[in-house]
């Protein structure tokens, strides 16, 4: 309620500086009355005008009156002006003519809104490359050559072919299908983006691998690629799990595709690892396009005025991410640089904590609650049930025999009034049903209309106007799940709507008032770990206004930043560091324990209490939120001399150390090691970005020194691909190695020797090197203390586990523990000061509230019947239910409801049914099942 | 022979299998009447007393989705 | 900056995954925002996408 959303619209002008701007917003018009529509389809089903679906990427036809998609948000239809032959030729008006709530507004027009905000984040995306710009890749020629965003179309169930994998030329499934990699990437010379689009290997595999699901053990993808570059959280696994499935991979950059048949089958010509010309067929070709600003995102990024870089992202710092040139305004997703979808929701958090600390002396003026008038006890009320059968226009009604839906309802026992709304959702229906409710003192109400999952919600909302517990209601769902899939039956519709109804109301007599339940919070933060993700989100908090006490294991701030010389885009790291440290340091609401370490946590979401051992002191925190900042570290290894020769080093250590350069003559640079093998299956993501720019470094001010890097794929993601081209500009030799063949150091009277394999050259190498530095792994601190003491989860190889992979990259399953920096992977400075700010941002929306509402629909145990087996707690997901020792008695078990989602799994574990779930409970469960047949 | 209608109670994930069910009919996907549902919070809520209640009641077969 | 108290509200141009997310967590920290999105409805190109990675999950 606090978001209001504008669809159709755009930013035409902004005026005003940070904390105070004034924005105009044009907003098209939509000719349908959002109030009014209620999404029932019948305009699209009588509009004549067809047109190509822009959402199924041009596969499938809509119509000129339209919903983007299926689960569109807002479910309102809108007119395509440009397609609607009312606006075109001057007649039709079907929509309007048989629109059931009259929503259908052919006279709106267009109007400016003008807003006063503090603050801006624009996060306008990106547009999909478009290959039709270049004939070699013959997108538009044939028909089976086909963009990535296509494919996804078609795998999806919601597609135009309903999931089914077939060829645009002739509906025959494909056995064959090659991805061609960087289409409109990391290629200056045709389509000027120079860039890696970051997104499209990761894409490709998924895809093939998906279509493989879809297409059965015969169907044979191959993926033709230059670098594959797996480097997210657990992509290499994902990587190598889909070439065990027989997903082929192929280095090579297919040159030319031609249609062989009228079939429309396809030839590519390419050339092998080892300059073998091969000519292989297949049934269709997928194009992994990149991804560009999208043109209005450009054009609103300059409305803004905010300044853009060479390739129209907007501009940022990589130590200052999400920060604009404009004060104010900030930027967030892939109007920022290719990005994948949790990168994204990282870097939107961000946004959102940077806009919260610009403005937190205005926190909660703009925003209201909803009131509701107090609650009448039904306690000792026999239940007096009101049944409200929908119509919704001709969707219910026009199928079901809703009158005799009603009858039969109110012929049900404690059922003592009925009623046939047109709308049940509509205002003035509503409306009636608080007087209905207060007139006939209904105690437990019974919709039966469309799914509880959209219009619950609303319903709840409607009986608390009445006075009544939102709980004291059930829904019955016969549109979705009735008459829009039986309308060919009107009488077995009209029988399964009566029965749905029949157990609605089974249950409804069961239903009991559920109280809401509220924790208080402690407005304070829990950060552990003192580098920069650590302390970037201490920072962001306290710059919010809410207290942070910072627990550093070790005697100093800064980690392993304190390492790096510069970002990958050449900020100076060492004063980002001091400049940071400073800022921490004199901050009246941040406080800092240096040589401590968490020994014990108990608590949950806005109480949590932490015992700190800082040097012999022990503090007992009191906070409402932790951040796991614990980070990482680069691994030791025993390959390579390392450890047993002063010329191999790792990491930073030649940046750290630069008399060790001026006199080499050969630097070799290892990639990948003890990453990406048995040991640690994970790329360490940010080792290429390191060496290279070393070794442009080195060359820079030594271009007679040789520097050879020695990798497996380069994964200069992104823009950090700029790098990699110019380290091969400045002469920098890359050799690709692999698992099977890795280098070889040995120690020799005249140095070191580097023997590696040359695919291009199919030759062993030998390099006398002077100096070898390895990029070792990066693997997180020891962190399983913490991960105790939270019950928060960690992956096979110790990273912090977060609660969603895409959309809850900073958030730990349980509520108010949040994770960033290299405790949860491997990533770039940027990367980490974005993670922890989003961190910071997610922590803000429960710091900000004094309490916070929890679902109540807990479990609840019945401790004289519980016998302390421990298995809901073991079965618990969110650690929702805990052991006490009861004096005495021995354990009982214990719910923590502000842990406890409601899922229900302890009740039915419990052996002794001394669980149950509120609002779900056995009875009442039982109540419908019983009522169903 | 009278062609036989099996009677099916089907517990369905709020949050997956029952939010496909909705989506189906959004797609106006036809299907046989003969399924009831019985909307829970998540398919491990579904104690097999449910299941064996639902037996008893006189249904034919049980589906839980989630 | 000046001294005048700032405006609780922000304007969020952008209603993909992105947009949402940042409306999302500034409406929950407690300040008023505007989602301006220049299609019909909030979604984009996620919204497009057949199924994620890891979890295979649907994009809806």
């Amino acid at each position: 309620m606090n978001i209001e959303l504008l669809t159709l619209s755009k930013v035409t002008s902004i005026s005003g500086d940070s904390g105070d701007f004034t924005v105009i917003i044009k907003q098209s018009p939509r000719f349908v009355d959002m109030e009014k529509c209620i999404a029932c389809g019948t305009c699209a089903e009588k509009c004549p005008a067809k047109t190509s679906d822009p959402f199924n990427e041009g596969l499938a036809k809509r119509k000129a009156i339209y919903v983007p998609y299926a689960q569109a948000v807002p479910l309102k239809y809108a007119i395509d002006k440009n397609r609607c032959i009312y606006f075109q030729k001057g007649k039709c008006r079907a929509c309007e003519k048989f629109c059931p709530t009259n929503a259908i507004k052919f006279d709106e027009t267009e109007k400016d809104i003008t807003l006063n905000v503090g603050s801006v984040i624009l996060t306008a995306g990106f547009t999909p490359f478009n290959p039709d710009r270049f004939d070699n890749y013959q997108h538009a020629k044939f028909p089976n050559v086909i963009t990535s965003m296509e494919f996804e179309r078609i795998l999806s169930a919601g597609g135009p072919f309903a999931g089914h994998v077939h060829r645009l030329s002739d509906g025959k499934e494909p056995k064959k299908i090659a991805w061609l990699q960087c289409v409109g990437s990391r290629d200056l010379n045709r389509c000027d983006n120079e860039y890696c689009s970051s997104v499209c290997c990761m894409y490709a595999i998924k895809e093939s691998v998906i279509a493989k699901e879809h297409l059965g053990p015969d169907f044979a993808p191959a993926i033709f690629f230059m670098d594959m570059r797996t480097h997210g959280k657990d992509f290499e696994k994902y990587y190598e799990r889909a070439k065990a499935q027989g997903v082929r991979f192929v280095r090579s950059r297919v040159h030319t595709i031609t249609e062989i048949d009228e079939t429309g089958t396809l030839n590519l010509v390419y050339a092998t690892d080892t300059g073998e010309r091969v000519s292989e067929d297949f049934d269709m070709v997928v194009l992994s396009v990149g991804m560009e600003p999208a043109a209005s995102a450009i054009e609103a990024a300059k409305t803004l005025g905010v300044e853009l870089n060479s390739y129209q992202f907007v501009k940022t710092s990589n130590i200052s991410p999400v920060a604009t040139s404009r004060k104010g305004i900030y930027v967030a997703g892939a109007l920022q640089g290719p990005k994948d979808i949790p990168q994204s929701v990282v870097e939107a958090s961000a946004a959102a904590c940077s806009a919260g600390i610009s403005l937190s002396a205005s926190r909660g003026t703009l925003v209201k609650d909803k009131q509701f008038p107090a609650e009448r006890s039904v306690q000792d009320e026999k239940p007096r049930i009101g049944v409200f059968v929908c119509n919704c226009g001709i969707n219910i009604g026009g199928i079901a025999d809703v009158p005799a839906v009603a009858a039969y309802a109110r012929g049900l026992g404690d059922v003592v009034y009925t009623e046939e709304p047109l709308f049940a959702c509509s205002q003035d229906a509503q409306d009636k049903m608080v007087e209905v409710i207060r007139e006939h003192r209904l105690n437990r109400i019974v919709v039966a209309a469309c799914t509880p999952r959209t219009h619950e919600p609303l319903f709840q909302e409607t009986i608390r106007n009445a006075g009544l517990n939102a709980y004291l209601f059930e829904m019955a769902n016969i549109r979705n799940q009735c008459t829009w899939v039986h309308s060919g039956d009107k009488e077995k519709a009209t029988e399964k709507a009566k029965d749905l109804v029949r157990m609605a109301i089974r249950r409804a007599m069961l239903l009991e008032p559920i109280p809401s339940l509220s924790v208080n919070v402690n407005k304070s933060a829990l950060v552990i770990g003192g580098g920069v993700a650590g302390m970037t989100a201490a920072l962001s908090l306290a710059d919010q206004g809410f207290s942070a006490t910072i627990v550093e294991r070790s005697g100093n701030l800064g980690g392993s930043a304190r390492d790096v010389h510069a970002t990958w885009s050449g900020e100076d790291v060492q004063q980002f560091l001091k400049d940071l440290i400073d800022r921490i340091n004199q901050h009246p609401l941040i406080t800092v324990l240096t040589w401590a370490q968490v020994v014990d946590a108990s608590g949950f979401v806005g109480n949590f209490e932490t015992r700190v051992q800082a040097g012999e002191k022990t503090h007992i925190l009191q906070h409402g939120i932790a951040i796991m900042a614990t980070g990482g570290q680069a691994a030791v290894t025993d390959e390579y001399l390392f450890g047993k020769h002063p010329a191999v080093t790792r990491w930073h250590d030649l940046e750290n150390n630069p008399e060790k350069l001026t006199d080499a003559g050969s630097v070799v640079f290892i990639q990948c090691v003890g990453s990406r093998d048995d040991k640690r299956p994970y790329c360490s993501r940010v080792c290429c970005t390191t060496s290279v720019s070393q070794a442009i470094a080195i060359k820079e001010k030594q271009p007679d020194t040789d520097v050879f890097i020695l990798y497996r794929d380069i994964r200069t993601f992104g823009e950090r691909e700029v790098l990699y081209k110019k380290a091969r500009e400045k002469g920098v030799i890359f050799i690709r190695y692999s698992l099977e063949s890795k280098p070889v150091v040995t120690e020799t009277p005249d140095g070191l020797h580097v023997r590696v394999f040359d695919p291009i050259l199919q030759k062993e190498l030998l390099i006398h090197a002077d100096l070898v530095n390895l990029a070792t792994a990066i693997e997180p601190s020891p962190n399983a203390d913490i991960a105790a003491f939270y019950k928060v989860p960690v992956n096979a190889e110790n990273f912090f586990m977060e609660a969603h992979a895409k959309l809850r990259p900073v958030d730990f399953a349980s509520d108010g523990l949040f994770v960033c920096g290299l405790a949860h992977y491997p990533k770039s400075l940027d990367e980490s000061i974005a993670q922890a700010m989003a961190a910071a941002g997610r922590a803000a929306t429960v710091l900000a509230r004094e309490t916070i509402q929890i679902s109540p629909l807990v479990s609840q145990v019945n401790r004289d019947m519980c016998i302390g087996c421990g298995l809901c707690t073991e079965v618990c997901p969110f650690g929702a239910i805990i052991q006490e020792d009861v004096d005495g008695k021995g354990f009982k078990a214990k719910n923590i409801s502000a842990s406890c989602k409601g899922c229900g799994l302890c009740a039915s574990s419990c052996p002794k049914k001394a669980i149950d779930m509120l609002h779900f409970r056995d009875d009442q469960i039982v109540a419908a099942v019983c009522a169903a047949v | 022979m009278e062609q036989v209608e099996p009677k099916i109670v089907a517990f369905l994930c709020n949050w997956c299998a029952y939010a496909g069910a909705d989506l189906a009919g959004v797609s106006r996907i036809q299907h046989p009447s003969n399924m009831r549902t019985v909307r829970v919070m998540c398919s491990g809520r579904v104690d097999p007393i449910f299941i064996v209640q639902a037996l008893k009641s006189g249904c034919d077969g049980v589906l839980v989705a989630g | 900056m000046s001294n005048k108290t700032p405006v609780g509200s922000v304007l969020v141009v952008g209603g993909g995954i992105t947009g949402m997310q940042s409306a999302l967590d500034l409406a929950d920290a407690g300040y008023y925002v505007y989602l301006v999105e220049e299609s019909p409805a909030i979604g984009g190109a996620m919204a497009q996408l057949d199924k994620t990675f890891p979890t295979n999950d649907c994009s809806m």
